[in-house]
C-alpha cells in the first residue's frame, strides 16, 4: 500500500463544488484515470481518501491537498498525468509525493482576496486595533478578537481591485477569510453586495513554511 | 464566467447547479461554430441532468459539424431573483453567452407541470413568449419530449414542436435552417418547409375553432401542412446514435448514474399509460450492444452504477443473460447495476440477487390498484398471487421491506377496490410474518398513492379525472384504512393533479390562463413548496376559462379531440376499442402473444415488434 498526497488547484467553475462533490468528483476521476486505489473492507467499500484542509464553497485555491490510499507499494510513474486527463473543468493536479508529513503540522493558510477598489490606507489601520466578531465553529459561536486569527496582512490597490493578501490561522481553531470581508463590510469599506473573490494560495506550517514541499 | 454571474452566485444555495464545468461538457471554438444551439430544460439542474433523452441529444447535436450545443435549466428561486436584481439573462453553462443570441433554443416537456418554466425562462433569456412576437429566424424556439402528444396549451409559444424521436428529425431541421439562413429565407417560409419533415408540427399552420359548448369544431391545417403530423421513430436502436459518454455532475442529482436503454415501448398495454402508447413499436436493442455502450460509458464517467433503463425492464428477453454477463465485468470494478421497472409477475430472486451484490436496494412494485376487477380495467395484467409469491421469495432471501405504487381514482373504482389497497398490504405483511427470514427485525412497507390523470393519446382520454370533493372522500377512506403497524403511506397532492389534468387534455385557449399564472409568480410548480393553486385558479378566473371542462368532463365518442392532428401511430379508433374492453372489464393480451393491430407498426414500415 502506498500513501499518496497530491496538489491540486481548483480554480473557475470548479470553485462552485462543495466539499462533499468534491470527493465525489474525486473519486469518480479516480476511476476514470484507472488509479489503482484501494478500497476499504466491509459492507459498503468506499474508496480511502481524504481532503486535507476542506475549503468553502466559491473559493478558488492553487493548492489543495487530497491524501489517498493506493493498492500499489509506490506511485505510479504516470499518476498526475493520468489524473489530469480525467479532472472536470477547473482542476489540476500540479504534483504527487508520498503523504509522510502529519496534517498536524499545518498552522496557517494563505489567501489573496479580490474586491471592488477602497481606501487601500483605512483598511490597513482597521485592521490595527482589535476588531471583535461573532465567530461560528462546530462547538457553536463566540466573540473573538480577528487580529489573534491574523498573521499578515496587506492591502494593494489593483486597477478596479483591492487585493489583500494575508495568512490566517488553519489547524484546530481556523478563521474563515470572510470574516475580514464582514468586518471590511461593516466598516463600509466593500459595498454589502459586492462579488467577493477568494483564492486560498497555501497551506502553511509553523513556520509559515509550505507544509507540503 | 463573468463577474455578474459570479456575484449572483455568491448568493444562492448549490451553485455549482450554475456554472457548467462538468467532465465531458462539450466546450467548441466559436469562430469553428456557425449554429449555436440551446437545450433549455424547463425544470432544475438536477432533474433536467438525470433525464436520458437530453444526454442523447446533447451528445449527437454536439457531434454535428459546426453545431454547439450548451445547456439551460431552469434556476431555483434564488437564483432567478439574484439573476433579475443583476440583469443577468439565462444564460448557458458551458460559454456563459445569454441564450437570447442563439439560433435554436430546444426545449423539452417532460411534464405538464413544467409548462411555467417554459415561459420563465424565455422571459429570463429576452425572448418574445409568443411565436408570433418573434419574426426573425433565431431564435427559433422548439419544443419536443412525452408532453407532444397533447402540446396544445402551449402550442401557441413554440414555433416548431417535435413530435417523436428526435435522432434523425433534428438534423434535418438543423440543415433547412443552416438552408434558410444562406437563402435568407424569411421565418414564415423556413416554417412552411420545415412542416414538410416527417415528425415536425408547426403549431401556426393550423387554426382551430370552436363550437358553443366549448368543444372543437375545426383543425384546419393551412397550405401544405399536413393533416395529422405523425411521430417519428427511430427504426433500429442497434444502429441508432448514443453517446459513449454523459456529462458527469459535479454535484449531486436525482439519477447520478450511467443509463442504457434496454427497449423503446412496452407490450403490456396498461390503459392508463401514456407512455405505453406513445413510445410504439417496441424496439429492442441487442445484449451486444448494451454490453458495449454500457462498458463504454463507465469507462468515460467514473460513474459507480449503471442504470438499465425501459419502460419494464423485466421484460427485455435476454435479461438475465444481459446481467450475468455485466455483473461478472462490473463487479470486480465496484460498479453497481441498477434495475427500475421490475414487475411483480416476472420477478426473478437470483437475477436481482445477482444484480446487487455490489449494493442492495430496495424492492419497488406497482400493482396500481387493489382489486383484480380493476387491474383487468386498467389492463394491468398482474394478480396479487403473483405480488405475494415475489414478496414471499424476497422476504425469504432477507428483504424486510418493498415500496407498492397505487392509483387513486382510476375510471370505475369503487370504494371496494380502494379498501382492496389495504387488503394487499396485509397479505404482503402476512406473507413476510410467514416467509420472512429476519422476522425480529420486522417488515417495513411503503405505499405510495398518486391520483389518475388522463392523458391523451391513452384509452382513457375520453374519461374526467374525479372531482376534488369526491378524491378528499375517497383518500380519506384509504388513509384510515392503511393505518396499520409497520406501514407508511403517502398520498399524491390533488391540486398538483388536476392542473395535470387540465393541461394534459387541454387546448389552445390554456395558454393565456399559463401566461396569467406565471405573471402571478407561477414557477416551479412541482415543488410543493413553491406551488401556490389559489394563484392558478385566480389565472383561470381572471382568463375566464373552466378547468373542470378539461380534467373532468367526459368528451365525447364523436369529439375531435384538440390533439386528433397529432398522431403516436396507435390509431384512434383502437384507443377507444380498448376503451371499450375496459368498460367491460375485459384484460387485453400482452404484445408478445398477438399483435392486436395497435398502428403502431406502420412507423417502421411493418415488420413486427421486438417482444
Amino acid at each position: 500500500m502506498f500513501k499518496v498526497r497530491f496538489c491540486f488547484e481548483k480554480t473557475e467553475t470548479a470553485a462552485y463544488i462543495s466539499h462533499l462533490d468534491l470527493m465525489k468528483c474525486l473519486q469518480r476521476s479516480f476511476t476514470r484515470a484507472g488509479i489503482p486505489v484501494r478500497y476499504s473492507q466491509g459492507f459498503n467499500p468506499h474508496i480511502e481518501m481524504s481532503i486535507v484542509v476542506p475549503l468553502s464553497t466559491g473559493y478558488e485555491s492553487r493548492c489543495d491537498l487530497c491524501d489517498l490510499d493506493l493498492v500499489t507499494d509506490e506511485l505510479p510513474a504516470d499518476f498526475v498525468d493520468r489524473l489530469n486527463a480525467a479532472l472536470p473543468r477547473g482542476m489540476r493536479v500540479l504534483s504527487a509525493k508520498q503523504a509522510d508529513r502529519p496534517v498536524n503540522q499545518i498552522a496557517y493558510c494563505a489567501y489573496e482576496i479580490r474586491f471592488p477598489a477602497g481606501d487601500v490606507a483605512a483598511m490597513t489601520a482597521l485592521l490595527t486595533s482589535p476588531v471583535k466578531m461573532e465567530k461560528k465553529s462546530k462547538r457553536g459561536s463566540r466573540e473573538v478578537d480577528l487580529l489573534d486569527y491574523i498573521k499578515e496582512i496587506t492591502f494593494e490597490s489593483a486597477g478596479e481591485k483591492t487585493v489583500c493578501r494575508c495568512i490566517l490561522a488553519a489547524g484546530n481553531d481556523p478563521l474563515n477569510p470572510m470574516y475580514l470581508t464582514k468586518a471590511l463590510k461593516n466598516a463600509g469599506f466593500v459595498p454589502e453586495d459586492a462579488a467577493v473573490h477568494y483564492v486560498r494560495t497555501g497551506i502553511l506550517d509553523e513556520n509559515c513554511q509550505n507544509f507540503y514541499n | 464566467m463573468n463577474d455578474k454571474i459570479r456575484a449572483c452566485l455568491e448568493n444562492v444555495r448549490k451553485p455549482a447547479r450554475y456554472t457548467g464545468g462538468e467532465y465531458n461538457a462539450v466546450y467548441k471554438e466559436k469562430s469553428a461554430v456557425d449554429l449555436r444551439f440551446a437545450f433549455c430544460f424547463p425544470d432544475i439542474y438536477e432533474i433536467g441532468m438525470s433525464h436520458l433523452g437530453s444526454k442523447i441529444l446533447y451528445g449527437m447535436l454536439n457531434e454535428l459539424e459546426g453545431v454547439w450545443c450548451e445547456r439551460a435549466y431552469a434556476p431555483f428561486l434564488d437564483m432567478e431573483a439574484e439573476m433579475r436584481k443583476r440583469g443577468q439573462p439565462l444564460y448557458a453553462l458551458e460559454s456563459g453567452d445569454p441564450v437570447g443570441g442563439f439560433d435554436i433554443l430546444g426545449f423539452t416537456l417532460q411534464y405538464e407541470m413544467n409548462y411555467t418554466g417554459v415561459l420563465n425562462m424565455l422571459d429570463l433569456a429576452g425572448v418574445p413568449l409568443y411565436s408570433h412576437q418573434r419574426t426573425s429566424l433565431s431564435p427559433l424556439v422548439v419544443a419536443g419530449g412525452p408532453c407532444v402528444y397533447n402540446a396544445e396549451p402551449v402550442a401557441d409559444f413554440f414555433d416548431i414542436i417535435m413530435i417523436g424521436e428526435g435522432e434523425e428529425m433534428w438534423p434535418e431541421l438543423i440543415a433547412l435552417y443552416r438552408r434558410a439562413k444562406r437563402e435568407k429565407m424569411d421565418k414564415s417560409a423556413f416554417l412552411r418547409e420545415a412542416a414538410n419533415i416527417g415528425g415536425i408540427y408547426v403549431p401556426s399552420l393550423y387554426d382551430v375553432t370552436y363550437r358553443g359548448d366549448g368543444t372543437v369544431a375545426a383543425i384546419t391545417p393551412q397550405e401544405s401542412a399536413p393533416p395529422v403530423v405523425m411521430k417519428r421513430v427511430v427504426k433500429d436502436l442497434d444502429k441508432a446514435y448514443y453517446p459513449d459518454r454523459f456529462i458527469v455532475p459535479s454535484t449531486e442529482i436525482v439519477f447520478d448514474r450511467a443509463m442504457v436503454e434496454l427497449f423503446r415501448g412496452c407490450r403490456r398495454g396498461c390503459r392508463f399509460c401514456q407512455a405505453g402508447y406513445t413510445y410504439r413499436p417496441i424496439r429492442a436493442k441487442k445484449p451486444e450492444t448494451l454490453e458495449k455502450q454500457a462498458k463504454a460509458l463507465i469507462a468515460s464517467t467514473g460513474w459507480d452504477e449503471v442504470s438499465l433503463t425501459s419502460l419494464s425492464s423485466s421484460d427485455y428477453p435476454h435479461l438475465e443473460t444481459l446481467c450475468e454477463s455485466l455483473v461478472d465485468y462490473f463487479e470486480p470494478m465496484h460498479v453497481s447495476l441498477a434495475l427500475p421497472s421490475l414487475r411483480a409477475d416476472s420477478f426473478n430472486l437470483a437475477l436481482v440477487e445477482n444484480v446487487q451484490k455490489v449494493r442492495k436496494s430496495g424492492l419497488t412494485f406497482a400493482p396500481e390498484a387493489g382489486t383484480q376487477r380493476l387491474r383487468d380495467v386498467i389492463n394491468k395484467n398482474l394478480r396479487e398471487e403473483d405480488l405475494l409469491e415475489a414478496c414471499r421469495v424476497a422476504f425469504a432471501a432477507g428483504y424486510n421491506g418493498v415500496k407498492l405504487y397505487f392509483m387513486m381514482g382510476l375510471p370505475t373504482e369503487t370504494d371496494e377496490d380502494l379498501l382492496g389497497i389495504s387488503q394487499i398490504v396485509r397479505h404482503v405483511i402476512a406473507t413476510f410474518r410467514e416467509h420472512g427470514k429476519n422476522k425480529s427485525r420486522g417488515v417495513r412497507i411503503n405505499v405510495g398513492i398518486s391520483i389518475f390523470v388522463p392523458k391523451a393519446q391513452t384509452p382513457f382520454q375520453w374519461l374526467g379525472q374525479i372531482s376534488a370533493q369526491e378524491a378528499e372522500r375517497r383518500k380519506q377512506l384509504l388513509m384510515d384504512s392503511l393505518k396499520i403497524k409497520n406501514v407508511t403511506y403517502s398520498v399524491h397532492n390533488y391540486q398538483t393533479s388536476f392542473l395535470e389534468a387540465v393541461f394534459a387534455r387541454g387546448d389552445r385557449r390554456l395558454a393565456p390562463v399559463l401566461e396569467r399564472a406565471w405573471r402571478l409568480g407561477c414557477r416551479l410548480d412541482g415543488w410543493d413548496e413553491n406551488f401556490d393553486f389559489d394563484a392558478w385558479m385566480q389565472a383561470f378566473r381572471d382568463c375566464g376559462v373552466d378547468p373542470a371542462f378539461y380534467a373532468n368532463r367526459q368528451l365525447g365518442e364523436d369529439e375531435l379531440l384538440p390533439w386528433d392532428h397529432i398522431s403516436s401511430g396507435v390509431t384512434k379508433r383502437y384507443l377507444f376499442s380498448e376503451l371499450e374492453r375496459a368498460r367491460q372489464g375485459i384484460a387485453t393480451p400482452d404484445c408478445k402473444f398477438s399483435c392486436r393491430n395497435c398502428g403502431a407498426l406502420r412507423l417502421t414500415g411493418g415488420g413486427k415488434c421486438d417482444v
